[in-house]
């Protein structure tokens, strides 16, 4: 059973045309001069109960729109969109029982108040039972150290002691499902592993579904198993992060220190791409022999000090897809 | 309703931030109410205006100032500024009804005001003006019935206002032309006794008229105790189809609804 399925959804901004000025405010009124923008293109997929689903594009892809359509306070302008079972814009209020949500970019706390109050109060908006809810923050406070500023204001947190906030308050009625946008913006590295080992403790553990936007790989590799890349609002790619680095990253650098010039190196399968004194950096097709082998076969017949073999990590291989995503956009420009 | 009437309290806790206010809402409650008693002395003197004397007027012109410091003015404005901010998305991922969130909020500043604008200044006016006491006990109950009204229905008409922004887009026109028409056709400064009898009878349609002179003309009995069913029933009236209007505006402006920011 799919706990999300997106079927076909098309999400347009409309932009009512705005003419300066004070008569030009009266004018406003009655233009119905707008622009149109589709953030969202006949988007379709769908997730599983217990899965966790990274969502990635570049900027202005169409992320956030999906994930306010999907938590139900954007509607979506066609197609066919269900959540836990229900339309969200029309199952808003019970949805939102059954869902978390966190916008890394908005607060959804009280500025005002101390940490614990925006806790109780958030007991009492969710009807979360006294003991059940006892029980979840002493497991958020605990796994997410919140324990030092929980009696402080929330506007004199700083940026990762409010997100830990924000992510605790999101899980503390049990949401089946955890919609994250940007969560670990702006933060260091510190706070961006303890909430990684946090959401993945929260998937694992407690079976809540995640989804989440990011422009941080790692949080997609530690997090998520399975990823949906988009771009200008239609999927790109869906599927394991796994498959996408052999898709696109199947070539493995590896630098070798020479003890002394080693002439030419003739072994099939790699290439010289770089070469500085003693230092040359090949890369091996990975598809053929294994590169350990190949590097054994390499120090065998040369006079090797030392060798690194580094495969492309993530963050290339997702560079390496937007650019033959741009690529592609010039071509149907030009063609 | 617990959870309602805590965002009640915290809309009151919030304004007390604001104390240092209270002495100049104070001090422009007196100056208004001066200025009017002032005029309404000028007007009618020792006799009396179309059967009205000095004193009523004065009283009518405490209870409008005073109770147009509790009524829920501010409705639309909040929302305006929600949705230019995107805070939108924060009231409305809660599994709450937005209208009755912004209902209790909007009561909190409203309790506020009370205990610290309106009750402090009905006492001053009282002692500098005079107030005439209540016309009858019935009349006194019907008065505390009517601010209930007042309120309920200075809610709707801003939270209508702020729906019908989702249309215009500009919420400043929109809520400028409401506060002409409350100015005008609440009676708050011109009783609508004094209005011509054509216009008269135009105030008395609306639902304006609720937010000012309503209360005050039961309070000093201009309204008699035969009259004031049906000046309730309509009052009611007015409640239900406003209801049903930003019920229907709403399922409308949210399909229209755009969450800013990303
Ligand atoms: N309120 C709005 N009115 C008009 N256009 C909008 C609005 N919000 C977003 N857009 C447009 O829709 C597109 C998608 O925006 P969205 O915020 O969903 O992108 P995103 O993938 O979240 O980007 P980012 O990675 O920068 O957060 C963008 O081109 C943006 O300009
Ligand atoms: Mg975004």
């Amino acid at each position: 059973m799919d706990i999300i399925s997106v079927n076909d959804i098309t999400k347009t901004y409309r932009q009512y045309r705005r003419f300066p000025g004070l008569i030009g405010s009266v004018r406003s009124l009655f233009t119905r001069e707008y622009i149109e923008e589709t953030a969202v293109r006949n988007l379709s997929f769908s997730i599983k109960e217990g899965e966790a689903v990274g969502y990635l594009g570049p900027n202005g892809a169409g992320k956030s729109t999906m994930i306010k359509m999907m938590t139900g306070i954007l509607v979506p302008t066609v197609g066919e969109l269900r959540v836990l079972g229900s339309v969200p814009h029309q199952a808003r209020k019970d949805n939102s029982r059954q869902i978390g949500v966190v916008f890394g970019q908005r607060s959804q706390l009280w500025w005002d108040l101390p940490v614990k109050d925006s806790f109780d109060l958030h007991k009492y908006i969710y009807k979360i039972p006294p003991i059940t809810f006892e029980k979840n923050l002493e497991f958020c406070v605990e796994l997410l150290a919140i324990k030092d500023f929980i009696q402080k204001p929330v506007r004199q947190l700083s940026l990762g002691q409010r997100m830990r906030v924000e992510i605790a308050m999101a899980l503390l009625h049990e949401p089946k499902i955890l919609f994250l946008d940007e969560p670990t913006i702006g933060l260091d590295v510190i706070a961006k592993d303890q909430i990684r080992q946090f959401l993945r403790t929260v998937n694992r553990d407690k079976r809540v579904t995640i989804v989440l936007t990011t422009h941080d790989m790692k949080d997609i590799e530690e997090i998520c198993p399975r990823m949906i890349v988009v771009n200008k609002g239609s999927v790109v790619y869906d599927g394991s992060v796994v498959e996408l680095r052999n898709r696109l990253g199947n070539e493995r650098q590896v630098v070798i220190d020479f003890r002394e010039e080693p002439g030419l190196i003739d072994m099939p399968g790699i290439t010289l791409l770089q070469e500085e004194g003693l230092r040359r950096t090949y890369s091996f097709a990975k598809s053929d022999a294994s590169v350990f082998d190949l590097v054994s076969r390499i120090a065998a017949k040369y006079p090797v000090e030392d060798a690194s073999i580094e495969s492309a990590d993530i963050d290339s291989v997702i560079r390496r897809l937007y650019q033959q995503l741009a690529e592609a956009d010039l071509k149907r420009q030009i063609g | 309703m617990r959870m309602y009437l805590m965002f009640t309290m915290k809309a009151f806790s919030n304004q007390l931030a604001y104390r240092s206010e209270v002495w100049l809402r104070l001090l422009g409650n007196f100056v208004t109410i001066l200025i009017q008693v002032e005029i309404w002395r000028a007007v009618i003197g020792n006799g009396s205006v179309a059967g009205i004397k000095a004193e009523q007027m004065i009283t009518y012109s405490i209870i409008n100032t005073l109770l147009f410091a509790l009524l829920l003015n501010g409705v639309s404005s909040k929302v305006d500024g929600s949705l230019k901010s995107g805070g939108i998305a924060s009231e409305l991922i809660k599994p709450l009804s937005y209208p009755l969130y912004l209902l209790f909020d909007g009561l909190g500043n409203s309790l506020y005001q009370l205990a610290f604008t309106a009750a402090p200044s009905l006492l001053i006016a009282g002692l500098f003006f005079g107030i005439l006491p209540p016309a009858t006990l019935t009349h006194f109950f019907a008065f505390l019935l009517a601010l209930i009204l007042a309120l309920i229905i200075s809610f709707l008409l801003g939270y209508l206002i702020s729906l019908l922004a989702f249309w215009f887009m500009n919420h400043f026109a929109l809520s400028w032309m409401m506060g002409g028409l409350i100015t005008i056709f609440s009676g708050s400064f011109l009783p609508i006794w004094f209005f011509p009898p054509s216009w008269a009878s135009v105030a008395k349609m609306l639902p304006f008229q609720y937010m000012g002179y309503v209360p005050a003309a039961i309070y000093l009995g201009n309204i008699t105790e035969t009259e004031l069913w049906q000046v309730f029933a309509m009052g009611v009236g007015w409640i239900v189809g406003l209801l049903v209007l930003v019920q229907w505006l709403w399922t409308r402006a949210v399909r229209r609804l755009v969450v800013q920011g990303g």
